[in-house]
């Protein structure tokens, strides 16, 4: 799609401090930046910055420029603008402005056939026994998709908006079908257009109080947000499908490509793994299969994804690789005291659950450097093709 | 990394398997961790855990994988039969499906599993009696006929985990013995040899006398 050789971002900026305050963000800021631009958005929560007029004057062009998108985005959106981002970002929404409105609607109502094909008209009896096992699958996993978030825990009208998505996802997707921990994937879209409709909000939580946010949602905001969360997801997945599919060759090869890079990068820590009979694929299948989602809490989460989402080609595939090299390198020193058991033990339950975002940050930047560290030597990693 | 860890004479590895959302995390983690989890995430791919147990004067040390029940990651989690020399293979009381997927569950085994592993069929969730659509009857015959162990326990309510393990960690000890004696070495290797096929339940090797088949005791109705 775009050239190769154009690495979207700066490298990232130095630790987050310095970031966070913008060179211009000088409190003479009394005439504020104007709101983003998308129609019903909330408020902005923070004060006007220059990151925040930045992000309104590329928003606000007729024809966003995506590669400017990109290299602001990558460095993290404010919650603010984060739903139009996405979205542009994703490519589901057009960056021309004028047809936008058009191209929405039309997709969403596209949305609602295809349930009322999939899901609201078959009753159950009309269903095969593939579509019923389908079915009870996700009807299994919504439920203890994130039982700590309330979001998602606690409000029935989500669940039930969720288990529609996936299905009619999986239904249009046979070749792979509902994988178990796609559900994960789809949340940080909920999260992230959820927090579009709640004015004055904790922006784009998944706690308490987005929790109520949501169960008072009028029908058709929700039924927006599941459209809306159904094609980005839809749009992620198409680039990572054989991620899914039978034997998961696309997983396999990203798990192969993690074990050439931490042998290149940290050859102590890969001899110290393969002497203690540790595979990469023990504790890396997961890390692949739900994109560090079970790994990390959804506010990094979703951080994270403001960079995936910028990398121009493989931010879920190529990126991801770095970043979890980055994450396993930087446990090296503990790694390296550990033998197999209590090796696997670590990994399966890594203290980065209670990550903030901040956390996730310096790993992103270290992940950049590998990247352009080994970008180019790239056809290299490709262990099997 | 001996003398790391704790003492043990043997160490077995055991794998779970069955359906997904039948419990097999929850028993894994209320055997290793006496935690019990209403809401816990699935599992992708795999799971580790360890805990040792003391049989017969000997410290065995099981190690556990935990396995995701999803058709999808057979290929991934089959990997994890290789040298597994026990497996529980876990169902739903409550979910009758997941009893019928038993059989392809033991197809799974023949296909990927050594031939010797010794296998007990798991009917979990029994605190939820007036659920129940799989009897302790038709489980019963179905172990029988196949030749497995049978239990059925609560991860919820912690009857018959235990026992579950222990018992299926002592058949493994004792039939290792027992090769080990028909071989005439003494070869301390905890893997169970090659050939012939051992069945936990074929009465014969169960000093206890009765045939394994145990019904949580508060879910008899
Ligand atoms: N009532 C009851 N629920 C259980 C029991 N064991 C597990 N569960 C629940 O069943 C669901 C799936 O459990 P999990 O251990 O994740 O199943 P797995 O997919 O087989 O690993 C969870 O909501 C558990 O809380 C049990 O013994 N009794
Ligand atoms: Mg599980």
């Amino acid at each position: 799609m775009s050239p190769p050789q154009s690495r979207t971002p700066p490298p990232a900026p130095p630790p987050s401090s310095a970031r966070q305050q913008t060179p211009g963000s000088s409190s003479s800021s009394a005439r504020g930046a104007p709101p983003p631009p998308h129609a019903d958005g909330a408020g902005l929560q923070s004060r006007p910055s220059f990151r925040d007029s930045k992000y309104s004057e590329i928003l606000g062009a007729d024809v966003v420029s995506l590669p400017d998108l990109r290299r602001l985005a990558w460095n993290g959106v404010p919650p603010a603008y984060r739903p139009t981002v996405w979205k542009l970002l994703c490519g589901y929404m057009p960056a021309n402005r004028d047809r936008r409105a058009a191209a929405l609607a039309r997709k969403r109502r596209e949305y609602a056939e295809a349930v009322a094909a999939h899901f609201a008209a078959a009753a159950d009896a009309a269903r095969s026994a593939q579509e019923q096992a389908l079915l009870r699958q996700i009807l299994v996993d919504i439920p203890r998709t994130a039982p700590d978030a309330p979001l998602f825990a606690e409000v029935a009208a989500v669940q039930r908006s969720m288990t529609r998505a996936l299905y009619v996802w999986a239904q249009r997707h046979p070749a792979s079908g509902y994988v178990q921990g796609i559900n994960d994937l789809l949340t940080p879209f909920y999260v992230v257009f959820l927090g579009e409709h709640v004015v004055g909000g904790e922006g784009g939580g998944a706690g308490a109080a987005a929790a109520a946010a949501a169960a008072a949602l009028p029908e058709e905001a929700l039924k927006e947000i599941e459209a809306d969360a159904y094609w980005c997801l839809t749009k992620l997945l198409d680039n990572i499908q054989d991620h899914y599919t039978a034997m998961q060759p696309g997983l396999q090869r990203m798990v192969l490509r993690l074990e050439e890079l931490v042998r290149r990068i940290d050859l102590d820590l890969h001899a110290h793994l393969a002497a203690e009979g540790v595979q990469f694929i023990q504790f890396a299948f997961r890390w692949m299969n739900c994109l560090l989602m079970r790994e990390l809490p959804l506010p990094a989460i979703v951080r994270a994804w403001d960079t995936y989402l910028s990398e121009e080609d493989g931010g879920f595939e190529s990126f991801h690789v770095y970043v979890c090299a980055a994450l396993l390198c930087k446990f090296s020193p503990a790694l390296l005291r550990l033998d197999f058991a209590a090796l696997v033990l670590f990994l399966q339950d890594m203290p980065t659950r209670a990550w903030s975002e901040a956390d996730v940050e310096p790993l992103l930047s270290q992940a950049y450097i590998l990247s352009t560290l080994f970008e180019n030597s790239s056809a290299h990693l490709n262990v099997t093709s | 990394m001996a003398g790391k860890d704790e003492e043990y004479d043997y160490l077995f590895k055991v794998v779970l398997i069955g359906d997904s959302g039948v419990g097999k995390s929850n028993l894994l983690s209320r055997f290793t961790r006496n935690e019990f989890n209403l809401e816990s995430k699935s599992t992708i791919g795999v799971e580790f855990a360890t805990k040792s147990i003391q049989t017969e004067n000997k410290v065995i040390k099981a190690q556990i994988w935990d396995t995701a029940g999803q058709e999808r990651y057979r290929a991934i989690t089959s990997a994890y039969y290789r040298g597994a020399v026990g497996a529980l293979l876990v169902y739903d009381i409550s979910k009758h499906i997941t009893f019928e997927n038993v059989e392809r569950w033991l197809k799974e085994l023949r296909d990927h599993a050594e031939a010797n592993i010794v296998v007990m069929l798991v009917g979990n969730k029994c605190d939820l009696r007036h659920l129940r659509t799989v009897s302790v009857e038709e489980a019963t015959e179905f172990a029988e006929k196949n030749k497995l162990a049978f239990i059925e326990t609560s991860a919820l309510d912690a009857s018959g985990v235990d026992t579950a393990f222990q018992r299926i960690l002592t058949e493994i000890y004792r039939l290792m013995n027992k090769k080990q004696m028909s071989a005439g070495g003494s070869s301390p290797t905890p893997a169970l040899g090659q050939g012939e096929t051992i069945a936990l339940s074929s009465g014969a090797t169960d000093k206890a006398g009765s045939r394994s088949k145990t019904a949580c005791s508060g879910c008899r109705t």
